[in-house]
């Protein structure tokens, strides 16, 4: 007979972790899916396997993991890891989640379910980013936690803490950072002035993010405000060539890594109709949340950056909160220590919502990387450029779906993560429509390509 | 084959990682355990992963975490596999041909 799990996690970042700890304790029987090798998500990516050398690299905060791995651990949940979430829908009992795990497809049924599957980084889609020689931020830091590996020399090009944070690891490593261009706009730090009260609320973190800034400014070649980078090179990059203040330079290398921020990946939420909103500060779409990680569809929550972009503190409560309210729902009559501890929790997380109100506007993208101009690839699945994009768009294509039959853009095995975004910019500036307007990019079944062989493997658990 | 644009963080040669045989377009190489074959191919040299179906441009992956799906390979006979998303395990065969790169 088919298992009915109580709780189902996709993820085991700080918030999958969290809350699968705090929902087994209470004794529902719980099953986490992640499709990474280990546990920890992406702040924590193999910290349960790190080498010392790693670790002084990485810096505390990515230790910071262990004891919340040790937890997870040690906690009565099942996990499965190297399992990829393919396909969720609905089921008599709650729901059933397809996972791929080694080569073929496994069936999970759950009541309940929670999505803690996190962020991805927001594309930057700069002039010749298609080129082999261009990863983003991210993947040199998954290089480095996951597989130790370190380029030798590099461009970092982009905006964010993410950014910063890769510049001074990389340099605890002895990595040649040629150059760091950072586009953030200058108006970005006017723009979140009034903010700098909610980011006082947070000392700590605020004098770190400073002092991360200044030293990458004194120790890296650094250039401040740039604009119109574009990739030089063939079948792979030669140099990167960017504009400052008007000036035009160029720096050979044959390694940029790309980033400017991370935003919600809400493909899984959205295949089960989850309601979405626009957030103007964080400038992505998120799943809608009525309270503790409830989504618009009964039975199914969201925690961590798979919802409201937080970081990893947030994602770690916000895990607890959703597997507490889930708990509350088997329980009558809680008792008042719970009760408080309930609301002091969600109380917490709203501060901290507010204190990340500053980075969320230091670190707005760029507007000439949101729109992206000419022969510039901004699907790269399909190839299609944004003067095409922008073309059709001012023919009057109803939004970013219909653009999406006309261009081919979306289309491709990505399912338009890598463009969905742009599309969305591009056609609301091409309109003179708010992002809020421009619907986003809808997603179907499956939410990675399985081949048929995998399919008729398939077996329920 | 160029030379790799990645090397190994520097550990005491006692760290030194395990290895295990992979077969890469069919040559026999050395590589760290629990590395994912998208890093694998990085550390050989191999700084592409396929040839665009569109454009013919050879291309690599870009994200690392599954969500670009430009570091599609043949692993094993399975086509169309994300690179970054399956470690390498012993005497696995990948095939990896972003033609104008790499011949
Ligand atoms: C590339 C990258 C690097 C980052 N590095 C840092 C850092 O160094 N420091 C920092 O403070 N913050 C970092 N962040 C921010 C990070 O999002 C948060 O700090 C924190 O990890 C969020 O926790 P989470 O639990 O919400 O999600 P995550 O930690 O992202 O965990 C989500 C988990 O879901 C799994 N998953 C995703 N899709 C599927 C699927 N289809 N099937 C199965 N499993 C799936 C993933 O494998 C992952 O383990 C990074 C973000 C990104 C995108
Ligand atoms: S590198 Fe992006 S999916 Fe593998």
């Amino acid at each position: 007979m088919t298992q009915v799990y109580d709780y189902l996690v996709v993820g085991a970042g700080p918030a999958g972790m969290a809350a699968a700890i705090e929902a087994s304790h209470a004794g529902l029987t719980v099953l986490v899916l992640d499709q990474a090798a280990t546990a920890g998500g992406q702040i924590y990516r193999n910290v349960g396997h790190s080498s010392t050398a790693q670790e002084r690299v990485l810096g505390p905060d990515y230790s910071l993991g262990k004891p919340l791995l040790k937890a997870f651990m040690a906690a009565s949940c099942d996990y499965q890891p190297l399992a990829q979430v393919w396909n969720i829908e609905p089921h008599a009992q709650g729901f059933t989640v397809a996972a791929l795990i080694d080569g073929r497809s496994v069936n999970f049924v759950a009541s309940d379910l929670l999505i803690a599957n996190g962020a991805m980084e927001r594309p930057m889609a700069v002039a010749g980013w298609e080129k082999p020689g261009v990863m983003t931020a991210g993947a040199g830091q998954i290089l480095l936690k996951a597989s130790a590996l370190l380029p030798k020399q590099v461009v970092l090009a982009g905006s964010g803490p993410l950014l910063l944070l890769l510049a001074h690891q990389y340099r605890a490593a002895g990595v040649t950072i040629t150059a760091l261009l950072d586009t953030t706009p200058r108006s970005n730090y006017w723009r979140a002035m009034p903010w700098l009260v909610a980011g006082l609320s947070m000392p700590k973190q605020l004098i770190k993010g400073m002092w991360l800034t200044l030293v990458q400014r004194i120790c890296v070649p650094y250039f401040a405000n740039v604009a119109d980078i574009q990739i030089v090179g063939d079948a792979q990059v030669k140099a990167v060539r960017f504009m400052v203040a008007g000036k035009e330079y160029e720096i050979p290398t044959n390694l940029v890594l790309l980033h400017q921020g991370i935003v919600a990946q809400t493909q899984m939420a959205q295949t089960l109709a989850c309601e979405q909103e626009w957030s103007d500060a964080k400038q992505c779409w998120q799943t809608q949340v009525v309270k503790a990680g409830q989504t618009s569809v009964p039975g199914v929550q969201v925690a961590g950056d798979a919802g409201a972009i937080g970081g990893a503190q947030l994602a770690q409560l916000e895990g607890r909160l959703a597997a507490m309210a889930r708990v509350k729902q088997n329980c009558t009559h809680p008792s008042w220590a719970r009760k408080l501890a309930y609301f002091a929790l969600s109380w917490r997380i709203r501060q901290l919502h507010w204190a990340r109100g500053l980075v969320d506007r230091m670190y707005q993208p760029a507007p000439w990387l949101s729109t992206p101009t000419g022969t510039t690839v901004v699907c790269r699945c399909e190839q299609v450029c944004a003067a095409e994009i922008t073309d059709i768009a001012k023919a009057g294509c109803a939004g970013v779906n219909q653009l999406k039959a006309f261009s081919r853009a979306g289309m491709g095995p990505c399912q338009g993560r890598q463009c969905g975004l742009n599309l969305g910019y591009l056609v609301a500036q091409a309109q003179g429509r708010s992002m809020a307007q421009v619907e986003p990019l809808s997603v179907r079944s499956p939410l990675s390509p399985i081949n048929l062989g995998q399919l008729a493997q398939a077996t329920e658990l | 084959m160029i030379a790799s644009a990645f090397s190994l963080l520097n550990q005491p040669s006692s760290l030194n990682p395990d290895t295990c045989r992979i077969l890469l377009n069919g040559i026999e190489h050395q590589v760290p355990v629990a590395m994912s074959v998208a890093a694998a191919l990085l550390y050989l040299g191999q700084g592409a992963t396929r040839q665009h179906p569109v454009s013919g441009q050879p291309r690599a992956g870009l994200c690392h975490m599954g969500v670009c799906f430009e570091c599609l390979v043949t692993i094993d006979g399975q086509q169309n596999q994300r690179a970054c998303m399956r470690p390498v395990s012993a005497n696995m065969s990948i095939i990896s041909t972003p033609k104008d790169l790499n011949s």
